[in-house]
Order: C-alpha cells, then structure tokens, then sequence
C-alpha cells in the first residue's frame, strides 16, 4: 500500500505541486484506513477527472496507460473501500484512499517511511507535511521545519528518515498489519 | 494580484530550480520512479543508492527522479549525469546493482557496461 501512495504522490509532483499534505489515519474504532494526499499542483478538469480512473487514459503523451490512480482504486475496492477524488482547474487536487481496516483482502501498509523519504529525496523542491493517526498516537512531520539553511541534500535525508521513522514507531506504526492473507505470507 | 512576498519567493524558488537543473558541476543521478519503476522496485533501488552515497561520503551528487519514460520492461531505471561526460542510461537496476553504480561509475568514474542500455551524448 505504501507503493500506490509513493504513485499518488508522483502525480502531485508531476503536477508540479510544491506543497504536499499527507494524511494516514487508522482508525479502529470506525475499522478504517485512510490516506490523503493533497497538493498545490494544476489540477483536474472534471473531465479529466471523470477519466481519472481508467487505465487506458493518461495525460502524458508518450504512453498508453496511466495506472497509478486505478490500481490504488482497485485496491481500495478489494478492501471495501473507495477513492474520492477533488480538484481544481485552477490548481490543487485532493485524493483520498480508504480501506476497511480489518478487511481480509487489506493490504498491509508497507514501509511508509521508505515511501516517503524515497520522495522526498528525489523531489527537493516540494514540502511534504505528513500527518499519522496511529493506534498509539499522533504524529507530524513538516520538512520546512527540519530543513536547515545550507545543509546537503543527503544530510537532510538522513535527518528526515531518522525524524520519521521515530515518530511512526513510537504513535504504533506497524508496517506488515494487513489482511490475512498478507499477515500469514508477510508479503508487501 | 500577488503580493510583494509571493513574487519574491517565486523568485526564489525559480532561481533553485534552475540551479538544481543546470548544476553541471557535480553528478547527478536521476531514478525512474512512474508507476512501472515503483512497482519494480524503484524506491528500494533509491534508498541504496541514497545510503551508499552516505557511505561514500559522495555529498555533492544530486538526486532526482522523474516519470516513466516508455521503456518499462528494463525498470528500475537509473540515469547518471557526470560533469562533462554523456548521460548514461542503466536498466533493471535493483539495489545491489545500484550500489555498485555509485561505486564504480560516480566514485571510481568507470562505467559499468554490461548494464547500460543507452550512452546519450549531448554535447
């Protein structure tokens, strides 16, 4: 499941964002797993976002299919869940990911971290606000308050995963939770 | 109409892009990351690549990443700009492979030719 947010968040880079909020939240007392993912970028028309969740249409123009958006909606819709999509031609899209948390057919989170340090690493530019509503706890990580004047790219990852993966630990992120199915094979 | 501060961190955020895009001083590596390069694997690839870098000490590399770019059956991709030289094309890298790239071709400026699939030369 990390692997179709790291997607999600392509778009929004591809959409020339330069904010990026993600949202995680677990939610046991509703059995509900959501992940949100807004940006600043272009936008949608409606009917692009009508189209959105074809396979067989993309905006770029040197291939044939986009599956980013309809894999994670498929996932979705094995797990009881669905995908909402907002946006704005004049900029800015939100998509949010639901799950039934408790669903067999769940996939399990994944590395969310590695997700996101591999996006951060590779898009400079943009500021990633990540939000995490874990069983235990809480958790917030903005990159513009880790960032530091004239600090090297590697350092700064460094600093973030650290950050990261400290902060998903101790609010009870546990990356191999899923269906059973995947709880019994520990794929992710 | 935008006010004072916007137009001046536009400024400033445009000036960054076009360092980082025409920083021909210092390597840079670039690693597919559509939808085919994450689903085989490209994140793992970038986080080797990311910590063999820190391993190296090599700090003045770049990396970027960028969409797919048709070529989905030899993902993970990974191009490397060396300053000076045409840009190298890699495919089916996985982090081991990964690893090795930097060693080799960004420490030790030797190529790694059994796994290039393209040499484009821009200059």
């Amino acid at each position: 499941m990390s692997l179709h947010l790291l997607d999600l968040l392509q778009n929004s880079a591809h959409a020339g964002a330069r904010n990026v909020h993600v949202i995680l939240i677990e939610d046991e007392a509703n059995d509900l797993l959501e992940i949100t993912v807004s940006d600043d970028g272009k936008g949608m028309s409606s009917a692009e976002q009508a189209r959105v969740l074809d396979p067989f249409y993309t905006s770029s123009g040197h291939k044939k299919v986009g599956l980013g958006l309809p894999l994670a909606a498929q996932a979705a819709a094995m797990a009881g869940g669905s995908v909402s999509i907002e946006s704005n031609e004049s900029g800015g899209t939100r998509v949010a990911v639901s799950y039934r948390l408790s669903h067999p057919d769940r996939q399990p989170l994944g590395d969310v971290a590695a997700t996101l340090v591999s996006f951060v690493a590779g898009n400079p530019l943009i500021d990633l606000v990540f939000e995490y509503q874990g069983p235990k706890d809480v958790f917030r990580l903005d990159t513009r308050q880790i960032r530091t004047e004239g600090e090297g790219q590697l350092a700064f990852i460094a600093k973030f995963e650290e950050k990261l993966r400290g902060g998903l630990s101790s609010a009870g992120y546990r990356p191999d939770r899923g269906g059973l199915f995947h709880e019994v094979t520990g794929r992710s | 109409m935008k006010s004072l501060e916007d137009l001046e961190r536009l400024k400033e955020e445009t000036l960054q892009d076009i360092r980082l895009r025409t920083s021909s001083g210092s390597p840079r590596i670039v690693i597919g990351m559509g939808t085919c390069g994450i689903a085989a694997g490209a994140r793992e690839t970038m986080l080797a690549i990311i910590d063999e870098l820190k391993v190296r000490r090599k700090f003045d590399v770049t990396i970027t990443e960028t969409g797919c770019i048709g070529l989905c059956a030899k993902e993970p991709i990974v191009e490397v700009h060396m300053p000076g030289q045409p840009k190298v094309l890699y495919g089916n890298v996985d982090p081991s492979r990964g690893r090795q790239i930097v060693v080799s071709h960004i420490v030790n400026h030797k190529p790694i030719d059994q796994w290039i699939i393209n040499v484009e030369d821009n200059s």
